[in-house]
This record gives structure tokens, C-alpha cells and sequence, in this order.
């Protein structure tokens, strides 16, 4: 094996935290997440996943992210020979950063996402001048 | 009446859960190791192969079938982040790879159908002739 050769990792399960409405099996898609003077950047692989069964939310400091799959890719298909579970993904984050929300961007390319996460401009510190009395 | 809502995955699942279940005795141990990793299904006339491989674009990967073999290989690279960038979460990995499959059965070696959809690769091979399932009349004594 190479030094550059790439290895698998398996798949982890996860629970969601809230109750869902919609039950199955979620995996908790590996991410990596870097910060710049302006943004915050999530990237996070989520094989399956189609544009429309995308969805991130934001609420206060924590953002979700899940997606679903498309079941009717397996229809027909009997499985010989399994190394990966087949299923929705799940993660929560807790941001240490205020972030601009209007001006997030998301991005699902190959199921990769892309989500940028623009900081929200310093309150611009006001200078005052005490006047002698 | 009760309503039950069905999972449209609970019996794949179940299905890969035991066959994973089976091979590695847990199901959070499945993985040979070996990147990228594969599922192989029979679908009747054909088998077909999936891979997970996000973020690899279908001009970085490059598939050979020689008889019953497989061979899966290329290179996943991130043009994320910029060099200014501090790590909060680093999980993913970029590199090389390749991996040589051994399919079930004959494949007939014409009509070999690739796509890359959503990062994941499907392969769907034909089987040969004599590895199709045949219809067997049961004539009446």
C-alpha cells in the first residue's frame, strides 16, 4: 500500500435526537470543518444523497444537517455481498461563531456537501469622546 | 384501521444488516479496509455493483472488466480549503485508490453499463448466458 493509498472507514449509525416522523436508518456523515477570517466551511460526504433530499437548519447556534436517499435505486437488487449500510444521513453542530444566515450557502455536488457559513460582520466598535466639564 | 407507515428501507436494511451481520459478526464492523467501498447485488439478468464515492468526479475514476474481475481505480482531491484556513473537524480523506473485485459470477462481455450518480458509482454487468436464471417447464405426468 502507498502512503497516499486511501482506506474505508466503516459507516457509524446514529440516533436522532428528536423524534422523527419518519423512521429508518441514519449514518453519520464524516465531515470537515474549517474556519477563514470570514467564514465558516462544512464539508461533509454523503454518498446517495440527490439535490431535493438535502436539508440544513439553523437555529440559534446549532445547525442540523440530514438527507435521505433514494430507495427506488435498490429495487430489484438482491444484495451477495454487502461492505456498507444503505440509509439516510444525521449530524448535529453547535457553532462557536455568529453567523450571517441569510447569506449561507449550500452546495451538493457527487454527494459531497458544500456549506458555507459567512460570520456576521463585527459590530464596529464607537469612538467617545468624554468632554471635560 | 390502523395506520402503520412502512419503511421503504426496513427490508433492504435488514437484508444488509444480516449478510454484514453474517461476514463480520457486527454491524458497525463492516469495511474490508480497502477504499472505495463496495456493494454487489444480483439483479436477475445482471450484477450490479455500487461504490460510495463522493466527491470523485467521473473523470477521475477508471473501470476495467477483464472476465469475471473488476477493477475499480482513481483519485479523490479536494480543492477545499485555502491555504489561510484553521481545522476545526478534519474526517475525510483524499488520495489514491484501487480495488479489484471478483464478480459472483460469468459476465457477458458486451453491453457493460457506469454511472456516477450523487457520489455513488453504479456498475451494472451483464451476466453470461449460462449464469442467467433459467425458466425451468415442469411438464405434467
Amino acid at each position: 500500500m502507498t502512503p497516499n493509498e486511501m482506506e474505508t472507514k466503516p459507516k457509524q449509525k446514529v440516533e436522532r435526537r428528536e423524534e422523527s416522523t419518519r423512521p429508518g436508518v441514519y449514518f453519520l456523515p464524516p465531515v470537515d470543518i474549517f474556519e477563514t477570517k470570514d467564514e465558516l466551511v462544512l464539508l461533509a460526504d454523503m454518498p446517495g444523497v440527490p439535490s431535493d433530499g438535502l436539508d440544513v437548519n439553523l437555529e440559534g447556534d446549532e445547525l442540523t444537517v440530514s438527507a435521505s436517499v433514494r430507495p427506488e435505486d435498490y429495487e430489484g437488487l438482491k444484495p451477495l455481498h454487502v461492505e456498507y449500510g444503505v440509509g439516510g444521513y444525521y449530524r448535529r453542530f453547535k457553532l462557536g461563531e455568529a453567523v450571517d444566515r441569510e447569506r449561507i450557502q449550500a452546495q451538493l455536488k457527487n454527494g459531497s456537501l458544500l456549506l458555507r457559513l459567512p460570520k456576521c460582520e463585527r459590530a464596529r466598535v464607537r469612538r467617545i469622546t468624554v468632554q471635560a466639564a | 384501521m390502523a395506520l402503520v407507515y412502512r419503511d421503504p428501507f426496513e427490508q433492504l436494511q435488514r437484508e444488509l444488516d444480516r449478510m454484514i451481520g453474517a461476514a463480520f459478526g457486527d454491524v458497525r464492523g463492516v469495511t474490508t479496509g480497502v477504499y472505495p467501498p463496495v456493494n454487489v447485488f444480483d439483479g436477475g439478468d445482471a450484477y450490479v455493483v455500487k461504490a460510495e464515492l463522493p466527491g470523485v468526479d467521473a473523470s477521475q475514476i477508471e473501470l476495467e472488466v477483464q472476465e469475471d474481475t473488476l477493477t475499480l481505480r482513481g483519485e479523490r482531491v479536494f480543492s477545499e480549503p485555502r491555504s489561510d484556513a484553521a481545522f476545526h473537524r478534519r474526517e475525510r480523506k483524499e488520495g489514491q485508490f484501487r480495488r479489484v473485485l471478483h464478480l459472483p459470477g460469468q459476465v457477458a462481455g458486451s453491453d457493460i453499463k457506469a454511472d456516477l450518480r450523487d457520489g455513488v458509482l453504479t456498475v451494472r454487468l451483464p451476466k453470461a448466458e449460462e449464469a442467467r436464471p433459467r425458466k425451468v417447464a415442469i411438464q405434467a405426468g
